[in-house]
Protein backbone atom coordinates (compact mmCIF):
# COMPACT_ATOMS: atom_id res chain seq x y z
CA UNK A 1 0.00 0.00 0.00
CA UNK A 2 2.55 2.16 1.34
CA UNK A 3 4.91 1.78 -2.52
CA UNK A 4 0.96 2.12 -4.23
CA UNK A 5 0.90 5.69 -2.48
CA UNK A 6 3.60 6.39 -3.23
CA UNK A 7 3.88 6.00 -6.57
CA UNK A 8 0.18 7.91 -7.11
CA UNK A 9 1.45 10.87 -5.13
CA UNK A 10 4.56 11.18 -7.09
CA UNK A 11 2.39 10.97 -10.32
CA UNK A 12 0.34 13.61 -9.15
CA UNK A 13 3.18 16.02 -7.24
CA UNK A 14 4.87 15.94 -10.86
CA UNK A 15 2.71 17.08 -12.54
CA UNK A 16 2.55 20.44 -14.03
CA UNK A 17 -0.29 22.06 -15.43
CA UNK A 18 -0.14 23.88 -18.18
CA UNK A 19 -3.51 26.27 -18.88
CA UNK A 20 -2.42 28.32 -21.74
CA UNK A 21 -3.91 25.59 -24.61
CA UNK A 22 -7.45 25.83 -26.57
CA UNK A 23 -9.63 29.00 -26.51
CA UNK A 24 -12.47 27.66 -24.39
CA UNK A 25 -9.69 27.37 -21.31
CA UNK A 26 -10.28 29.41 -18.14
CA UNK A 27 -7.52 31.60 -17.36
CA UNK A 28 -5.42 30.50 -14.35
CA UNK A 29 -1.67 30.45 -12.95
CA UNK A 30 0.51 27.98 -13.63
CA UNK A 31 1.26 25.87 -10.12
CA UNK A 32 2.09 21.81 -9.31
CA UNK A 33 -0.41 20.25 -7.41
CA UNK A 34 -0.25 17.38 -4.96
CA UNK A 35 -2.58 15.56 -4.10
CA UNK A 36 -2.38 13.70 -1.00
CA UNK A 37 -4.62 11.86 1.42
CA UNK A 38 -5.80 8.97 3.94
CA UNK A 39 -7.03 7.63 0.58
CA UNK A 40 -3.51 6.50 -0.40
CA UNK A 41 -3.76 5.66 -3.97
CA UNK A 42 -7.15 7.72 -4.71
CA UNK A 43 -8.30 11.29 -4.35
CA UNK A 44 -11.43 12.48 -2.61
CA UNK A 45 -13.75 14.69 -5.19
CA UNK A 46 -16.70 16.91 -4.33
CA UNK A 47 -18.82 18.51 -6.76
CA UNK A 48 -20.41 21.57 -5.41
CA UNK A 49 -24.18 22.91 -5.90
CA UNK A 50 -24.26 24.10 -9.71
CA UNK A 51 -25.02 27.73 -10.67
CA UNK A 52 -26.59 29.98 -13.10
CA UNK A 53 -29.40 28.89 -16.03
CA UNK A 54 -28.60 25.40 -16.46
CA UNK A 55 -32.19 23.52 -17.13
CA UNK A 56 -29.93 20.78 -17.29
CA UNK A 57 -27.30 21.48 -14.69
CA UNK A 58 -28.61 18.09 -12.54
CA UNK A 59 -28.25 16.21 -15.45
CA UNK A 60 -24.51 17.09 -15.81
CA UNK A 61 -24.22 16.62 -12.48
CA UNK A 62 -25.10 13.26 -12.62
CA UNK A 63 -23.23 12.51 -15.95
CA UNK A 64 -19.76 13.82 -13.69
CA UNK A 65 -20.33 12.13 -11.07
CA UNK A 66 -21.01 8.88 -12.54
CA UNK A 67 -17.97 8.58 -14.40
CA UNK A 68 -15.52 9.99 -11.95
CA UNK A 69 -17.17 7.38 -9.31
CA UNK A 70 -15.72 4.73 -11.72
CA UNK A 71 -12.31 6.00 -11.90
CA UNK A 72 -10.23 3.50 -9.33
CA UNK A 73 -8.38 6.69 -8.21
CA UNK A 74 -11.37 8.70 -7.14
CA UNK A 75 -13.49 8.40 -4.00
CA UNK A 76 -16.81 10.50 -4.90
CA UNK A 77 -18.03 12.28 -1.76
CA UNK A 78 -21.46 13.02 -0.71
CA UNK A 79 -22.19 16.64 -1.03
CA UNK A 80 -24.96 16.64 1.84
CA UNK A 81 -21.45 15.44 4.03
CA UNK A 82 -20.35 19.32 3.57
CA UNK A 83 -20.84 21.43 6.89
CA UNK A 84 -23.40 23.95 5.68
CA UNK A 85 -23.99 22.66 2.33
CA UNK A 86 -21.71 21.99 -1.26
CA UNK A 87 -23.34 25.36 -2.58
CA UNK A 88 -19.97 27.80 -3.43
CA UNK A 89 -20.17 31.93 -3.92
CA UNK A 90 -18.34 32.16 -6.64
CA UNK A 91 -17.94 29.04 -9.59
CA UNK A 92 -14.54 31.04 -10.26
CA UNK A 93 -13.14 30.25 -6.68
CA UNK A 94 -12.91 34.03 -5.86
CA UNK A 95 -13.80 34.47 -2.08
CA UNK A 96 -14.58 31.00 -1.78
CA UNK A 97 -14.24 29.33 2.17
CA UNK A 98 -12.94 26.03 1.08
CA UNK A 99 -12.73 24.74 4.81
CA UNK A 100 -16.18 23.13 5.05
CA UNK A 101 -14.69 21.71 1.83
CA UNK A 102 -11.78 20.17 3.84
CA UNK A 103 -13.87 19.23 6.75
CA UNK A 104 -16.02 16.97 4.50
CA UNK A 105 -12.86 15.12 3.56
CA UNK A 106 -12.47 16.32 -0.20
CA UNK A 107 -9.05 16.97 -1.86
CA UNK A 108 -10.59 17.98 -4.91
CA UNK A 109 -13.61 20.49 -5.83
CA UNK A 110 -15.95 20.54 -8.78
CA UNK A 111 -17.83 23.92 -9.37
CA UNK A 112 -20.20 23.90 -11.76
CA UNK A 113 -21.71 27.57 -13.81
CA UNK A 114 -23.85 27.34 -16.51
CA UNK A 115 -23.48 30.66 -18.08
CA UNK A 116 -26.88 29.86 -20.33
CA UNK A 117 -29.23 27.09 -21.42
CA UNK A 118 -25.71 25.44 -24.02
CA UNK A 119 -23.09 26.99 -22.27
CA UNK A 120 -21.13 25.43 -19.06
CA UNK A 121 -18.24 26.14 -17.04
CA UNK A 122 -16.55 23.53 -14.99
CA UNK A 123 -13.87 23.93 -12.73
CA UNK A 124 -11.95 21.89 -10.09
CA UNK A 125 -9.78 23.44 -7.58
CA UNK A 126 -7.58 21.78 -4.79
CA UNK A 127 -9.17 22.15 -1.41
CA UNK A 128 -6.30 22.19 1.07
CA UNK A 129 -4.87 25.80 -0.93
CA UNK A 130 -8.23 26.88 -2.60
CA UNK A 131 -5.60 26.40 -5.89
CA UNK A 132 -7.28 26.53 -9.03
CA UNK A 133 -6.05 23.02 -11.10
CA UNK A 134 -8.15 23.45 -14.59
CA UNK A 135 -11.25 24.14 -16.06
CA UNK A 136 -13.27 24.70 -19.08
CA UNK A 137 -16.38 26.30 -21.01
CA UNK A 138 -18.34 23.59 -22.98
CA UNK A 139 -20.85 23.98 -25.62
CA UNK A 140 -24.13 21.73 -24.69
CA UNK A 141 -25.73 20.29 -27.57
CA UNK A 142 -29.48 19.68 -27.25
CA UNK A 143 -30.86 16.63 -27.18
CA UNK A 144 -30.03 13.47 -25.12
CA UNK A 145 -26.05 13.19 -25.98
CA UNK A 146 -25.08 16.82 -25.48
CA UNK A 147 -25.03 16.50 -21.39
CA UNK A 148 -23.40 12.87 -21.73
CA UNK A 149 -20.60 14.55 -24.26
CA UNK A 150 -19.80 17.26 -22.00
CA UNK A 151 -19.46 15.49 -19.22
CA UNK A 152 -16.98 12.95 -20.83
CA UNK A 153 -15.14 15.66 -22.47
CA UNK A 154 -14.82 17.28 -18.84
CA UNK A 155 -13.79 13.96 -17.28
CA UNK A 156 -11.26 13.66 -19.99
CA UNK A 157 -9.44 16.85 -19.34
CA UNK A 158 -9.86 15.85 -15.42
CA UNK A 159 -7.21 12.92 -16.50
CA UNK A 160 -5.28 15.10 -18.12
CA UNK A 161 -4.71 17.26 -15.28
CA UNK A 162 -4.76 14.44 -12.42
CA UNK A 163 -2.66 11.92 -14.78
CA UNK A 164 -1.65 13.48 -17.60
CA UNK A 165 -3.72 11.36 -19.97
CA UNK A 166 -7.33 11.63 -20.45
CA UNK A 167 -7.76 8.80 -23.14
CA UNK A 168 -9.88 6.40 -20.72
CA UNK A 169 -12.69 8.98 -21.94
CA UNK A 170 -11.52 9.26 -25.86
CA UNK A 171 -11.63 5.40 -26.41
CA UNK A 172 -14.52 2.81 -26.52
CA UNK A 173 -14.13 -0.86 -25.54
CA UNK A 174 -14.73 -4.07 -27.49
CA UNK A 175 -15.67 -7.32 -25.09
CA UNK A 176 -16.99 -10.42 -25.94
CA UNK A 177 -20.80 -11.13 -24.88
CA UNK A 178 -22.10 -14.39 -24.00
CA UNK A 179 -25.63 -14.39 -25.81
CA UNK A 180 -26.71 -17.84 -25.11
CA UNK A 181 -25.59 -21.22 -25.41
CA UNK A 182 -22.77 -21.36 -27.38
CA UNK A 183 -23.34 -18.27 -28.69
CA UNK A 184 -20.96 -15.09 -27.62
CA UNK A 185 -20.86 -12.26 -29.80
CA UNK A 186 -18.03 -8.95 -30.24
CA UNK A 187 -19.91 -5.84 -28.56
CA UNK A 188 -19.01 -2.47 -27.88
CA UNK A 189 -19.31 0.24 -25.03
CA UNK A 190 -17.59 3.35 -23.37
CA UNK A 191 -15.94 3.07 -19.98
CA UNK A 192 -19.03 4.96 -18.16
CA UNK A 193 -21.11 2.12 -19.93
CA UNK A 194 -22.15 4.46 -22.71
CA UNK A 195 -23.41 3.48 -26.11
CA UNK A 196 -23.68 -0.16 -25.66
CA UNK A 197 -24.04 -1.59 -28.53
CA UNK A 198 -23.54 -4.88 -30.70
CA UNK A 199 -20.99 -5.46 -33.18
CA UNK A 200 -21.39 -9.18 -34.44
CA UNK A 201 -24.26 -11.69 -34.36
CA UNK A 202 -23.35 -14.97 -35.28
CA UNK A 203 -23.51 -18.68 -34.93
CA UNK A 204 -20.82 -19.29 -32.99
CA UNK A 205 -18.28 -17.84 -30.09
CA UNK A 206 -16.26 -14.59 -30.84
CA UNK A 207 -13.23 -14.15 -28.43
CA UNK A 208 -10.10 -12.23 -28.14
CA UNK A 209 -11.21 -8.64 -30.04
CA UNK A 210 -8.71 -6.30 -31.10
CA UNK A 211 -8.95 -2.75 -33.05
CA UNK A 212 -7.10 -1.77 -35.62
CA UNK A 213 -5.17 1.02 -35.71
CA UNK A 214 -7.56 3.31 -36.80
CA UNK A 215 -10.55 2.26 -35.50
CA UNK A 216 -12.08 0.65 -38.69
CA UNK A 217 -11.93 -2.78 -37.75
CA UNK A 218 -12.31 -5.23 -35.14
CA UNK A 219 -10.56 -9.00 -35.52
CA UNK A 220 -11.48 -11.36 -33.38
CA UNK A 221 -11.46 -15.31 -33.51
CA UNK A 222 -14.63 -17.20 -34.27
CA UNK A 223 -15.24 -20.59 -33.14
CA UNK A 224 -17.93 -22.55 -34.87
CA UNK A 225 -18.81 -26.15 -34.71
CA UNK A 226 -16.06 -27.53 -36.53
CA UNK A 227 -13.44 -24.72 -37.03
CA UNK A 228 -12.00 -21.79 -35.70
CA UNK A 229 -11.96 -18.74 -38.04
CA UNK A 230 -10.49 -15.21 -37.99
CA UNK A 231 -13.63 -12.81 -37.69
CA UNK A 232 -13.20 -9.01 -39.64
CA UNK A 233 -15.82 -6.51 -38.55
CA UNK A 234 -15.91 -2.85 -40.13
CA UNK A 235 -17.09 -0.40 -38.25
CA UNK A 236 -18.02 1.54 -41.44
CA UNK A 237 -20.17 -1.60 -43.12
CA UNK A 238 -21.16 -3.13 -40.02
CA UNK A 239 -20.41 -6.48 -41.98
CA UNK A 240 -18.41 -9.44 -40.90
CA UNK A 241 -15.64 -11.59 -43.13
CA UNK A 242 -14.61 -14.87 -41.73
CA UNK A 243 -11.61 -16.18 -42.89
CA UNK A 244 -10.06 -19.95 -42.29
CA UNK A 245 -6.32 -21.11 -42.11
CA UNK A 246 -5.01 -24.54 -42.99
CA UNK A 247 -4.59 -26.17 -39.62
CA UNK A 248 -7.87 -24.95 -38.26
CA UNK A 249 -6.53 -22.95 -35.68
CA UNK A 250 -6.97 -19.08 -35.29
CA UNK A 251 -5.96 -17.89 -31.53
CA UNK A 252 -5.87 -14.29 -29.95
CA UNK A 253 -5.48 -12.48 -33.33
CA UNK A 254 -4.22 -8.67 -31.90
CA UNK A 255 -3.29 -5.58 -34.88
CA UNK A 256 0.07 -4.26 -35.03
CA UNK A 257 0.41 -0.22 -35.09
CA UNK A 258 1.05 -0.89 -38.75
CA UNK A 259 -2.40 -2.90 -39.39
CA UNK A 260 -0.62 -5.94 -39.82
CA UNK A 261 -2.12 -9.08 -37.45
CA UNK A 262 -0.26 -11.36 -35.29
CA UNK A 263 -1.90 -14.01 -34.56
CA UNK A 264 -1.59 -17.90 -33.44
CA UNK A 265 -2.40 -20.83 -35.77
CA UNK A 266 -1.48 -24.05 -36.66
CA UNK A 267 1.44 -24.92 -39.16
CA UNK A 268 2.47 -28.32 -38.31
CA UNK A 269 2.32 -29.17 -34.77
CA UNK A 270 2.09 -26.96 -32.41
CA UNK A 271 -0.34 -23.05 -32.40
CA UNK A 272 3.15 -20.32 -33.34
CA UNK A 273 2.48 -16.76 -33.65
CA UNK A 274 2.10 -15.67 -37.28
CA UNK A 275 2.29 -12.44 -38.75
CA UNK A 276 -0.67 -11.88 -41.84
CA UNK A 277 -0.58 -8.87 -43.87
CA UNK A 278 -2.64 -6.07 -44.63
CA UNK A 279 -4.73 -8.77 -46.85
CA UNK A 280 -4.38 -10.99 -44.04
CA UNK A 281 -2.39 -13.08 -45.74
CA UNK A 282 0.30 -15.44 -44.05
CA UNK A 283 3.90 -12.88 -44.16
CA UNK A 284 5.87 -15.28 -41.94
CA UNK A 285 6.10 -17.43 -38.25
CA UNK A 286 7.22 -15.12 -35.85
CA UNK A 287 9.32 -17.96 -33.76
CA UNK A 288 10.03 -21.24 -34.39
CA UNK A 289 10.00 -23.91 -31.53
CA UNK A 290 7.67 -27.29 -30.53
CA UNK A 291 5.76 -25.24 -27.78
CA UNK A 292 2.77 -23.30 -27.22
CA UNK A 293 2.94 -19.68 -28.31
CA UNK A 294 -0.36 -17.69 -27.74
CA UNK A 295 -1.72 -13.54 -26.79
CA UNK A 296 0.48 -11.98 -28.86
CA UNK A 297 0.41 -8.18 -27.39
CA UNK A 298 2.86 -5.16 -29.48
CA UNK A 299 3.37 -2.01 -28.30
CA UNK A 300 2.39 1.43 -30.15
CA UNK A 301 6.05 1.53 -31.54
CA UNK A 302 5.45 -2.10 -32.74
CA UNK A 303 9.01 -2.67 -31.80
CA UNK A 304 8.05 -5.22 -28.95
CA UNK A 305 5.89 -7.80 -28.45
CA UNK A 306 4.16 -10.09 -25.08
CA UNK A 307 3.19 -13.57 -25.58
CA UNK A 308 2.65 -16.39 -23.82
CA UNK A 309 4.61 -19.62 -24.18
CA UNK A 310 5.04 -23.31 -22.62
CA UNK A 311 8.54 -23.82 -24.16
CA UNK A 312 9.83 -23.89 -20.61
CA UNK A 313 7.21 -26.19 -19.56
CA UNK A 314 4.19 -24.40 -18.44
CA UNK A 315 2.90 -20.97 -20.00
CA UNK A 316 4.79 -17.81 -18.73
CA UNK A 317 5.44 -14.61 -20.10
CA UNK A 318 8.12 -13.78 -22.66
CA UNK A 319 9.01 -10.54 -24.36
CA UNK A 320 10.41 -10.54 -28.25
CA UNK A 321 12.01 -7.44 -29.99
CA UNK A 322 10.71 -7.37 -33.09
CA UNK A 323 13.53 -5.29 -34.34
CA UNK A 324 16.65 -7.81 -33.31
CA UNK A 325 14.72 -11.18 -32.70
CA UNK A 326 15.90 -11.63 -29.33
CA UNK A 327 13.43 -13.32 -26.55
CA UNK A 328 13.65 -12.66 -23.01
CA UNK A 329 11.27 -14.53 -20.17
CA UNK A 330 9.64 -12.03 -18.17
CA UNK A 331 7.27 -13.74 -15.62
CA UNK A 332 9.40 -15.32 -13.21
CA UNK A 333 7.01 -16.39 -10.08
CA UNK A 334 4.50 -18.79 -10.15
CA UNK A 335 3.97 -21.71 -12.65
CA UNK A 336 1.08 -20.13 -14.99
CA UNK A 337 1.43 -17.08 -15.91
CA UNK A 338 -0.88 -16.04 -19.61
CA UNK A 339 -2.92 -13.23 -20.69
CA UNK A 340 -0.15 -10.95 -21.06
CA UNK A 341 -1.06 -6.78 -22.14
CA UNK A 342 1.90 -4.54 -23.11
CA UNK A 343 1.44 -1.20 -22.26
CA UNK A 344 1.42 1.12 -25.15
CA UNK A 345 4.78 2.90 -24.45
CA UNK A 346 5.95 -0.79 -24.29
CA UNK A 347 7.72 -0.01 -20.30
CA UNK A 348 4.72 -2.24 -18.28
CA UNK A 349 3.23 -5.67 -19.34
CA UNK A 350 0.48 -6.88 -17.40
CA UNK A 351 -0.93 -10.54 -16.82
CA UNK A 352 -2.90 -12.95 -14.95
CA UNK A 353 -1.02 -15.64 -12.62
CA UNK A 354 -2.87 -18.26 -11.43
CA UNK A 355 -3.11 -18.94 -7.55
CA UNK A 356 -5.02 -20.89 -5.43
CA UNK A 357 -8.43 -19.37 -5.56
CA UNK A 358 -8.06 -18.78 -9.51
CA UNK A 359 -5.57 -16.14 -11.16
CA UNK A 360 -4.70 -12.93 -10.28
CA UNK A 361 -3.82 -9.61 -12.21
CA UNK A 362 0.15 -8.74 -11.93
CA UNK A 363 2.11 -6.11 -14.14
CA UNK A 364 5.87 -5.63 -14.75
CA UNK A 365 8.04 -3.36 -15.03
CA UNK A 366 10.51 -3.31 -18.37
CA UNK A 367 12.57 -0.65 -16.91
CA UNK A 368 13.04 -2.00 -13.20
CA UNK A 369 12.25 -5.53 -13.62
CA UNK A 370 9.99 -5.25 -10.15
CA UNK A 371 6.56 -6.98 -10.04
CA UNK A 372 3.43 -5.59 -8.50
CA UNK A 373 0.04 -7.59 -7.68
CA UNK A 374 -2.03 -5.28 -9.05
CA UNK A 375 -6.02 -7.65 -8.09
CA UNK A 376 -6.51 -9.77 -5.04
CA UNK A 377 -9.93 -11.48 -6.37
CA UNK A 378 -12.27 -13.16 -5.23
CA UNK A 379 -13.08 -14.97 -7.95
CA UNK A 380 -10.52 -14.99 -11.09
CA UNK A 381 -9.33 -11.70 -12.56
CA UNK A 382 -8.02 -12.44 -16.12
CA UNK A 383 -7.52 -10.98 -19.37
CA UNK A 384 -6.06 -7.40 -18.80
CA UNK A 385 -5.99 -4.85 -21.61
CA UNK A 386 -4.06 -1.72 -20.81
CA UNK A 387 -5.94 1.10 -21.65
CA UNK A 388 -4.08 3.95 -24.55
CA UNK A 389 -3.50 6.27 -21.38
CA UNK A 390 -0.55 3.53 -20.15
CA UNK A 391 -2.09 3.66 -16.61
CA UNK A 392 -5.87 2.52 -16.32
CA UNK A 393 -6.68 -1.31 -16.81
CA UNK A 394 -9.45 -3.28 -17.94
CA UNK A 395 -9.53 -7.17 -17.24
CA UNK A 396 -12.64 -10.11 -16.39
CA UNK A 397 -13.47 -10.61 -12.94
CA UNK A 398 -15.19 -13.41 -11.57
CA UNK A 399 -15.70 -11.61 -8.14
CA UNK A 400 -19.21 -11.24 -8.27
CA UNK A 401 -19.85 -14.71 -9.63
CA UNK A 402 -20.44 -13.98 -13.31
CA UNK A 403 -17.84 -12.84 -15.75
CA UNK A 404 -17.52 -9.07 -15.80
CA UNK A 405 -15.44 -6.34 -16.63
CA UNK A 406 -13.74 -4.42 -13.99
CA UNK A 407 -10.99 -1.26 -13.85
CA UNK A 408 -8.14 -0.60 -11.99
CA UNK A 409 -4.73 1.02 -12.76
CA UNK A 410 -1.09 0.04 -13.18
CA UNK A 411 -1.12 0.95 -9.87
CA UNK A 412 -3.52 -1.50 -8.46
CA UNK A 413 -6.38 1.05 -7.82
CA UNK A 414 -9.78 -0.83 -6.42
CA UNK A 415 -11.73 -2.23 -9.41
CA UNK A 416 -14.39 -0.22 -10.28
CA UNK A 417 -17.13 -2.27 -12.37
CA UNK A 418 -17.53 -1.65 -15.89
CA UNK A 419 -21.52 -1.34 -17.14
CA UNK A 420 -22.11 -4.01 -19.86
CA UNK A 421 -25.87 -4.75 -19.61
CA UNK A 422 -26.78 -8.15 -18.81
CA UNK A 423 -25.07 -11.25 -19.68
CA UNK A 424 -21.34 -12.11 -19.27
CA UNK A 425 -18.44 -10.18 -20.32
CA UNK A 426 -15.17 -10.92 -20.95
CA UNK A 427 -12.19 -10.32 -23.05
CA UNK A 428 -12.09 -6.17 -23.20
CA UNK A 429 -9.61 -4.48 -25.73
CA UNK A 430 -9.15 -0.92 -25.84
CA UNK A 431 -9.91 0.99 -29.22
CA UNK A 432 -7.81 3.91 -30.29
CA UNK A 433 -8.03 7.39 -28.64
CA UNK A 434 -10.45 9.77 -30.19
CA UNK A 435 -8.54 13.12 -31.48
CA UNK B 1 -32.18 -7.82 -47.84
CA UNK B 2 -32.82 -11.12 -47.90
CA UNK B 3 -30.89 -14.05 -47.78
CA UNK B 4 -30.12 -15.21 -51.00
CA UNK B 5 -29.17 -11.20 -51.67
CA UNK B 6 -27.27 -11.09 -48.43
CA UNK B 7 -25.22 -14.60 -49.11
CA UNK B 8 -24.33 -13.60 -52.76
CA UNK B 9 -22.89 -9.96 -51.60
CA UNK B 10 -20.83 -11.21 -49.36
CA UNK B 11 -19.69 -14.35 -51.79
CA UNK B 12 -18.96 -11.54 -53.66
CA UNK B 13 -17.08 -9.25 -51.30
CA UNK B 14 -15.28 -12.65 -50.77
CA UNK B 15 -14.02 -13.02 -54.51
CA UNK B 16 -13.12 -9.42 -54.32
CA UNK B 17 -10.88 -9.32 -51.23
CA UNK B 18 -9.56 -12.61 -52.39
CA UNK B 19 -8.51 -10.33 -55.75
CA UNK B 20 -7.92 -7.65 -54.43
CA UNK B 21 -5.00 -9.71 -51.47
CA UNK B 22 -4.16 -12.57 -53.49
CA UNK B 23 -5.11 -15.24 -50.38
CA UNK B 24 -5.75 -18.88 -51.21
CA UNK B 25 -9.14 -19.19 -52.32
CA UNK B 26 -9.79 -21.71 -48.93
CA UNK B 27 -8.61 -18.81 -46.33
CA UNK B 28 -11.81 -16.85 -46.82
CA UNK B 29 -14.90 -18.25 -45.76
CA UNK B 30 -18.64 -16.73 -45.69
CA UNK B 31 -19.88 -15.27 -42.07
CA UNK B 32 -21.94 -18.35 -41.53
CA UNK B 33 -21.35 -20.75 -44.58
CA UNK B 34 -20.33 -23.58 -42.04
CA UNK B 35 -23.57 -25.49 -41.84
CA UNK B 36 -26.06 -27.14 -43.83
CA UNK B 37 -23.21 -29.17 -45.16
CA UNK B 38 -24.33 -32.73 -43.40
CA UNK B 39 -26.15 -35.52 -45.39
CA UNK B 40 -28.63 -38.45 -44.04
CA UNK B 41 -26.43 -41.48 -42.97
CA UNK B 42 -27.56 -45.06 -43.67
CA UNK B 43 -28.81 -47.24 -40.89
CA UNK B 44 -24.90 -48.82 -40.87
CA UNK B 45 -23.43 -45.51 -41.42
CA UNK B 46 -25.29 -44.38 -38.19
CA UNK B 47 -23.85 -47.25 -35.80
CA UNK B 48 -20.82 -46.65 -37.29
CA UNK B 49 -20.61 -43.16 -36.42
CA UNK B 50 -22.01 -44.17 -33.02
CA UNK B 51 -18.99 -46.45 -32.41
CA UNK B 52 -16.42 -43.90 -32.99
CA UNK B 53 -18.03 -41.18 -31.07
CA UNK B 54 -18.42 -43.16 -28.08
CA UNK B 55 -15.40 -43.29 -25.56
CA UNK B 56 -14.07 -40.17 -24.51
CA UNK B 57 -10.27 -39.90 -24.63
CA UNK B 58 -9.13 -38.39 -20.96
CA UNK B 59 -5.83 -36.26 -20.43
CA UNK B 60 -3.95 -35.09 -17.09
CA UNK B 61 -3.37 -31.47 -16.38
CA UNK B 62 -1.78 -29.14 -18.81
CA UNK B 63 -0.68 -32.54 -20.88
CA UNK B 64 -1.48 -33.85 -24.49
CA UNK B 65 0.37 -36.90 -24.24
CA UNK B 66 -2.09 -40.11 -24.59
CA UNK B 67 -2.05 -42.32 -22.19
CA UNK B 68 -2.51 -46.52 -22.49
CA UNK B 69 -6.42 -46.36 -22.32
CA UNK B 70 -6.46 -43.58 -24.70
CA UNK B 71 -4.68 -45.25 -27.48
CA UNK B 72 -6.86 -48.31 -26.72
CA UNK B 73 -9.97 -45.94 -27.35
CA UNK B 74 -8.55 -44.75 -30.19
CA UNK B 75 -7.37 -47.80 -32.12
CA UNK B 76 -10.91 -49.05 -31.87
CA UNK B 77 -12.21 -46.15 -33.33
CA UNK B 78 -9.48 -46.45 -35.95
CA UNK B 79 -10.98 -49.92 -36.95
CA UNK B 80 -14.41 -48.40 -37.16
CA UNK B 81 -13.10 -45.26 -39.25
CA UNK B 82 -11.35 -47.02 -41.88
CA UNK B 83 -14.64 -49.29 -42.82
CA UNK B 84 -16.46 -46.01 -42.97
CA UNK B 85 -14.07 -43.59 -45.35
CA UNK B 86 -17.21 -41.59 -46.50
CA UNK B 87 -18.14 -40.49 -42.81
CA UNK B 88 -16.07 -37.64 -41.50
CA UNK B 89 -14.95 -37.03 -37.21
CA UNK B 90 -14.56 -33.64 -35.60
CA UNK B 91 -12.01 -34.40 -32.90
CA UNK B 92 -12.74 -31.59 -30.65
CA UNK B 93 -9.45 -30.67 -27.70
CA UNK B 94 -11.30 -29.58 -24.22
CA UNK B 95 -9.56 -28.51 -21.01
CA UNK B 96 -10.86 -27.92 -17.46
CA UNK B 97 -11.71 -24.50 -16.03
CA UNK B 98 -8.24 -23.45 -14.42
CA UNK B 99 -6.23 -21.98 -17.37
CA UNK B 100 -7.16 -18.88 -19.36
CA UNK B 101 -9.07 -18.95 -22.79
CA UNK B 102 -6.32 -18.68 -25.05
CA UNK B 103 -3.95 -20.64 -23.42
CA UNK B 104 -6.14 -23.26 -23.18
CA UNK B 105 -7.49 -23.20 -26.98
CA UNK B 106 -3.97 -24.20 -27.47
CA UNK B 107 -3.60 -26.54 -25.34
CA UNK B 108 -6.74 -28.18 -26.56
CA UNK B 109 -5.72 -27.78 -30.13
CA UNK B 110 -2.78 -30.55 -29.34
CA UNK B 111 -4.83 -32.40 -27.43
CA UNK B 112 -7.01 -33.16 -30.81
CA UNK B 113 -4.02 -32.98 -32.94
CA UNK B 114 -2.93 -35.68 -30.55
CA UNK B 115 -5.44 -38.04 -31.61
CA UNK B 116 -5.65 -37.19 -34.78
CA UNK B 117 -1.99 -37.87 -35.32
CA UNK B 118 -2.46 -40.96 -33.43
CA UNK B 119 -5.45 -41.84 -36.39
CA UNK B 120 -3.93 -40.75 -38.92
CA UNK B 121 -0.61 -43.65 -37.52
CA UNK B 122 -3.50 -46.01 -37.78
CA UNK B 123 -4.11 -45.84 -41.29
CA UNK B 124 -7.38 -43.79 -40.86
CA UNK B 125 -7.58 -40.98 -44.28
CA UNK B 126 -6.20 -37.56 -42.81
CA UNK B 127 -8.98 -35.84 -44.92
CA UNK B 128 -11.56 -38.26 -42.95
CA UNK B 129 -11.21 -35.65 -39.58
CA UNK B 130 -10.91 -32.04 -38.41
CA UNK B 131 -9.85 -30.99 -35.52
CA UNK B 132 -11.31 -27.79 -33.37
CA UNK B 133 -10.08 -26.72 -29.93
CA UNK B 134 -12.86 -25.47 -27.42
CA UNK B 135 -10.04 -24.68 -24.89
CA UNK B 136 -12.85 -24.30 -21.73
CA UNK B 137 -15.60 -23.40 -23.05
CA UNK B 138 -17.42 -26.59 -22.96
CA UNK B 139 -17.24 -28.36 -19.97
CA UNK B 140 -18.54 -31.83 -19.93
CA UNK B 141 -19.30 -31.72 -16.13
CA UNK B 142 -20.05 -28.42 -14.24
CA UNK B 143 -18.38 -27.38 -11.43
CA UNK B 144 -14.92 -27.74 -9.41
CA UNK B 145 -12.47 -30.08 -8.35
CA UNK B 146 -10.35 -32.58 -9.62
CA UNK B 147 -13.38 -35.21 -10.48
CA UNK B 148 -14.92 -32.49 -12.43
CA UNK B 149 -11.67 -31.47 -14.13
CA UNK B 150 -10.53 -34.83 -14.75
CA UNK B 151 -13.82 -35.47 -17.13
CA UNK B 152 -13.11 -32.09 -18.89
CA UNK B 153 -10.03 -32.48 -20.06
CA UNK B 154 -10.58 -34.96 -23.29
CA UNK B 155 -10.93 -35.18 -27.13
CA UNK B 156 -14.56 -35.61 -28.16
CA UNK B 157 -15.39 -36.96 -31.26
CA UNK B 158 -18.23 -35.77 -33.30
CA UNK B 159 -19.15 -37.97 -36.93
CA UNK B 160 -21.14 -36.80 -39.76
CA UNK B 161 -21.59 -37.89 -43.21
CA UNK B 162 -20.54 -34.52 -45.04
CA UNK B 163 -22.03 -32.90 -48.80
CA UNK B 164 -19.38 -33.91 -51.34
Amino acid sequence: MTQRFFSFATTLSALLLLFCLGAARLEAAPLTVEVVGAGGNHATVVQAAPSGNGARAAELQKAVGFNLSILPIVRLLNPNGVPGGAAVSSPSGEGVDFNPFVLAGAQLLITTHWSDASQVELRCFSTADGSFMFGNRYSVAGGENGVLDVAEKFCADFLDAVIGNGNLFRSTLAFVKTDGARKKDVWAVRVNGRNLRRLTNMRGEALSPSWSPDGGRVIFTHIDKRSHGLGVYSMGAGTVTRMKFAGNTVIGPAYMPDGRVAVSLTDGRNPSIFVLGHGLQKEGRLDSNSAIDVSPSVDASGSLMAFTSSRLGGPQIFLKDLRNGAVRRISQVGRYNSDPSISPDGTLIAYARQEGGGHRIYVQDMVTGQERQLTFGPGSDEEPAFAPDNYFIAFMSTRNGKKELYLTTRYGGEPRRIPTGPGDAAFPAWSPARK
Amino acid sequence: MNRTLRRSLLLLLTVLLMAGFGCAKKQVDQVDAYDEDELAMTESERQAALQIGNGVVYFEYDSFTLSAQAKNTLTQKAQVLRQVPQLRTTIEGHCDERGTQEYNLALGERRARAAYEFLVNLGVGAGQMDIVSFGKLHPAVSGGGEAAWAKNRRDEFKVYKPRQ
